[in-house]
């Protein structure tokens, strides 16, 4: 089978090309092999070979539906592009096919998931995507903003080089704007024993810090008893779950695990990052061992809903003009809160217009998966 | 040669077809076992809802987007494992040599299901040769596996109307058909073998797992 | 260790303070605190509009503050707040604020007697630590810290520090190696990729971590001298209580986890994860919590697993003084058990929380602070005993085993109370 031509300008990413100037190829053959013997198994085999080539996975991917049917966009492309010849060559490829796998799996390919649901087998074709992007990984083949920010993980535990201080000074800070809207309202650090444990994305300190101050006044008037950590594991998101750097990955979902059993809270509410709800939930419990986490974790939506639902908060302006709604796919078709992201739409709203394929036959925002951060 | 193919190539054909089967089943259960997260992830409740969305026609979104294939794929594959198990001459052979038989399915019919089949070949091809996401991963294996299921169905369409020499085109059938059991367990026409399994993890997953549905 | 005792084992109740009255003097009462003894119990309370102040034993101290949090007991009883006025954070203990201000301060720890003070702080954004109201003298511009230790004496405090300034999105500049472990003031030579899991021994004269040598591989480094080999993943390390020189770590090798002392696998078995590797007093056994396969906790003892597992997570395993028993907290389907020896106590007692367990002398009686339907209690032996509180704290068993010291509010008034660990 022939390298299929995708008929577009290559990425000029610097990193990449700097690794793709350093890898060796003994090096290459050696980590895949690595990864398909040591990491990967019957899910892998089994849908390699069971996949009859049929093509009709290409329909369900926004990537190949608005790019006007380009053939390199299918998802059954992708995959004869990068694992078949790994395997078939049985890892001894060379750095710029690498290259070209990292472009395939980090650039043209969210890992939705919708390719599954599209295909009669059920193959996870964005599961494969995943391992080739665990084998992009550790080989340091990895797009720029991406590893940046998987290093800010690892080195910060959260996404966006938040330094410690500058945390609980920006939480003390919307404490106050959190008071501007409910005068008795308060941020409680570090309340150990408290219900909840509230968990965010680390983009909200860093450029969306009214956030926390929104959820300072929302949380006075539902009454609840909530805390936040003062210490690194605030952060829910991993985008090193998306690099494939599955070890960074662990570590901070560990540590916001650990967070919330530390404070003794009952459950984790999060905001609504899908991608972070997905490692939280998913990808970083099942590394660990963990069949869910051991704090259970509420997702925005699901919070919300209860809220409206039990009168906790009530509505009291709805917000002008037809408005939609995208579904994220980790907390919708790969999260099953597609009602409930109606029902707070609706009484949110004066004019909730519903958009086509809605809920988990949702399309991808193109965001997800690492492609662009948050 | 025919009592070759009748006799100890049928019994190779069959023994390698269930040995293979098994091996190859067992073989992706011992893949799985390894992988740890499987099993857990496994809920029977999921996995039969999985199947029974996808095994009836139109029960799901995406056949009831493309009713053409639906209808042709469907059709094409009950034909295909339907047909060589209630045709009156198979279960005849079942008789001779074992002494048992079932209902079968009268030759007009039969005669149809194979047409069925075979059309259902050529859509295929057709659509390995036109489709550019096909054709782009389509390969000689490919062709190949699409030639073994359709030889069977020809040669014995053949056959039957007694075109050519009989006698040559029934030991030719006779072959292809044993050459397509033998190919089930280990060419990826094994996705007969695997579609339970698949369906069932993917199902587990998505309902059990994500409290989602894959339908 | 503070001096325990000198506390006050004989009054056998002790009404300390009427928290209902709190609520009515103040605009707000944050949570309480209570003192290791028991005798003191503290809130922050909001006294007007910007303005806090903290009331102890329902007498606040003299000067307020702008913001006031993280109130913080020593182990000696002194009681610290980090506390903000125009613009700038400093420590207050006691009432008594430290001379110096910082840009910020945070994270405050103690020695085990309670008589150091230590936090992180930030002045002219570089970070250092303060010990006692003196900041380290560091040659290096700290551009973060990320945590510290601080040894039982008091007189080591390590950091994991960032040395060296990144550029945004420098990618080659942080892959080799931006972040050291400063010891009082002094960067180790190297600097590694990452930094985590710091340890220091009883004795503050050895530290050891976790580093990240490259993408996927890391190991294990004590006192600046990596373990000869690296491993594909570890966790944080810990030393022996009695000997310095070993140090034993979880370390992931083919994608199985190995406990390995000195970099040497010191378990035959490999699991799918270890936490908390924890020695016993003696040095001589080791229990790490487990997973044997995937969603099957437990706690292995010197490697063995016990029998007992259980589906959601295990949480650190406590030995007896004699380092014969081993106690741990375990969830499974929800609920929360106290877990001995891979029995689970109390005839299958289950609770909405349970707080770590302490053993009486003998190591017959397991007590520890539990939570079920919004109501906390004492349980011995998995059984809960005594009065419901609304708050409750750890009980502590006094140095001669045979009293228990309760901490905790009843109908809003806050009780110290002694119990013969007989009667229970």
């Amino acid at each position: 089978m022939k390298p299929t031509i995708a008929k577009r300008e290559p990425v000029v990413d610097d990193a990449m090309d700097q690794t793709e100037a350093k890898l060796r190829p003994e090096q290459i053959q050696k980590v895949i092999n690595e990864v398909i013997d040591k990491e990967t198994g019957g899910r892998l085999w089994t849908y390699v070979n069971t996949c009859i080539h049929c093509g009709l996975c290409a329909e369900a991917c926004q990537w190949y539906l608005s790019n006007d049917r380009d053939v390199s966009y299918a998802p059954v492309t992708k995959i004869k592009d990068t694992i078949w010849v790994m395997l078939k060559n049985k890892g001894a490829v060379d750095a710029a096919f690498i290259k070209r796998c990292a472009e395939i799996a980090y650039t043209e390919c969210n890992l939705c998931r919708r390719c599954g649901m599209y295909c009669p087998f059920g193959i996870d074709i964005a599961y494969m995507l995943l391992v080739v992007r665990r084998i992009c990984a550790k080989l340091d083949m990895v797009p720029l903003y991406l590893q940046d920010t998987v290093h800010s993980h690892a080195a910060t535990m959260n996404q966006m080089w938040v330094k410690p201080d500058e945390w609980i000074d920006t939480l003390q800070w919307q404490e106050e704007e959190g008071q501007g809207y409910v005068p008795s309202a308060r941020l409680p650090l570090e309340k150990e024993g408290a219900e909840i444990m509230y968990s965010v994305i680390g983009p909200e300190p860093k450029f969306l810090a009214q956030l926390l101050g929104n959820i300072t006044a929302i949380m006075k008037v539902a009454g609840l008893d909530w805390t936040m950590p003062a210490t690194a594991g605030w952060d829910n998101s991993n985008m090193a779950m998306y690099s494939g750097d599955f070890e960074v990955m662990a570590r901070v979902e560990r540590l916001h695990h650990e967070t919330a059993q530390r404070l003794k809270v009952k459950k984790i509410v999060m905001g609504e990052c899908g991608h972070a709800f997905r490692g939280a939930e998913y990808d970083g419990p099942t590394w660990m061992g963990w069949m869910k986490p051991p704090i259970p974790i509420v997702h925005a939506i699901s919070f919300y809903y209860d809220l409206i639902k039990s009168g906790r908060i009530k509505i009291a302006k709805k917000a002008e003009g037809p408005i939609t709604v995208q579904d994220p796919c980790n907390v919708i078709r790969n999260g099953g809160l597609g009602d409930k992201l109606r029902y707070i739409m609706n009484a949110v709203c004066a004019e909730f217009v519903d958009v086509t394929p809605n809920k988990r036959h949702n399309y991808c925002c193109n965001e997800g998966g690492g492609v662009i951060n948050c | 040669m025919y009592e070759l193919v009748r006799g100890p190539l049928a019994w190779a054909a069959f023994i390698i077809f269930i040995a293979g089967s098994l091996y190859r089943i067992i073989y992706m259960l011992a893949g799985c076992k390894k992988e740890k997260i499987v099993f857990p992830h496994m809920s029977l409740k999921h996995s039969l809802a999985s199947l029974v969305h996808w095994v009836i026609p139109f029960n799901n979104q995406y056949m009831k987007q493309r009713p053409a294939f639906t209808i042709v794929t469907f059709a094409f594959h009950i034909c295909l494992v339907v047909t060589p198990i209630f045709l009156l001459a198979h279960i005849i052979l079942w008789d001779e040599s074992w002494n048992i038989s079932w209902w079968s399915m009268s030759d007009t019919i039969a005669d149809y299901m194979t047409i069925i089949v075979i059309a259902g070949c050529i859509f295929f091809l057709y659509r390995r040769l036109t489709d550019p996401v096909v054709k782009n991963v389509t390969d000689a294996s490919d062709y190949l596996l699409l030639a073994i299921t359709a030889l069977p169905f020809i040669t014995g369409f053949i056959a039957y109307h007694q075109w050519f020499d009989y006698k040559t085109m029934l030991i030719i059938h006779i072959l292809a058909g044993e050459i397509m059991l033998i190919a089930i367990p280990f060419t990826r026409l094994s996705h007969m073998l695997f579609f339970v399994f698949t369906r069932a993890y993917f199902g587990s997953e998505q309902g059990h797992v994500k409290h989602s549905k894959d339908w | 260790m503070p001096d325990l005792g000198n506390w006050d084992w004989k009054s056998k109740e002790k009404m300390i303070a009427d928290t209902a009255e709190w609520k009515a003097r103040f605009e707000d009462v944050w949570e309480p605190y209570v003192s290791p003894d028991g005798e003191k119990i503290a809130s922050i309370v909001k006294i007007g509009e910007g303005e806090f102040n903290v009331c102890v034993n329902g007498e606040t101290w003299e000067e307020p503050y702008e913001k006031l949090w993280y109130s913080r007991f020593s182990p000696d009883g002194r009681l610290t707040v980090l506390a903000s006025k125009d613009m700038e954070w400093t420590m207050a203990v006691d009432g008594k604020a430290w001379e110096n201000s910082y840009e910020y301060i945070w994270d405050t720890k103690f020695s085990a007697d309670g008589k150091v003070i230590a936090a992180t702080v930030k002045q002219d954004d570089v970070y250092g630590i303060a010990v006692d109201e003196k900041t380290w003298e560091c040659s290096k511009e700290l551009q973060s810290i990320a945590s510290y230790v601080i040894s039982p004496d008091g007189k080591t405090v390590a950091a994991i520090a960032q040395t060296v300034p990144l550029g945004q999105a420098d990618l080659e500049g942080f892959l080799k190696g931006t972040w050291s472990v400063v010891v009082n003031g002094k960067p180790w030579q190297n600097n590694f990729v990452d930094l985590y899991g710091l340890t220091i021994s009883n004795d503050g004269k050895k530290i050891a971590a976790e580093y990240r040598a490259a993408i996927c591989d890391y190991g294990i480094v004590v006192n600046g001298a990596p373990w000869e080999t690296t491993a594909g993943c570890t966790w944080e390390p810990v030393f022996h209580p009695n000997n310095n020189d070993v140090v034993t770590a979880p370390v992931r090798q083919g994608g199985r986890w190995f406990l390995a002392t000195n970099g040497t696998f010191v378990w035959d078995k490999g699991f799918t994860n270890i936490l908390y590797q924890t020695y016993s007093p003696d040095g001589e056994r080791i229990a790490a919590t487990v997973a044997t396969s995937f969603a099957k906790w437990t706690v292995a003892v010197d490697g063995q697993p016990w029998r007992t597992k259980f589906g959601e997570c295990v949480l650190q395993p406590y030995f007896n003084p004699d380092g014969t028993k081993v106690a741990a907290i375990a969830k499974d389907r929800g609920f929360w058990f106290l877990v001995v020896d891979g029995t689970v106590l109390g005839d299958g007692a289950y609770y909405d929380n349970i707080w770590p367990p302490v053993f009486s002398p003998d190591g017959d009686k397991v007590i520890c602070k539990v939570e079920k339907h919004g109501k906390y209690a004492i349980a011995v032996n998995g059984k809960i005993w005594g009065s419901k509180y609304e708050a409750l704290w750890d009980p502590v068993i006094s140095p001669d085993g045979t009293k228990v010291l309760i901490r905790g509010i009843e109908d809003k008034k806050y009780y110290r109370r002694i119990v013969p660990l007989a009667s229970m």
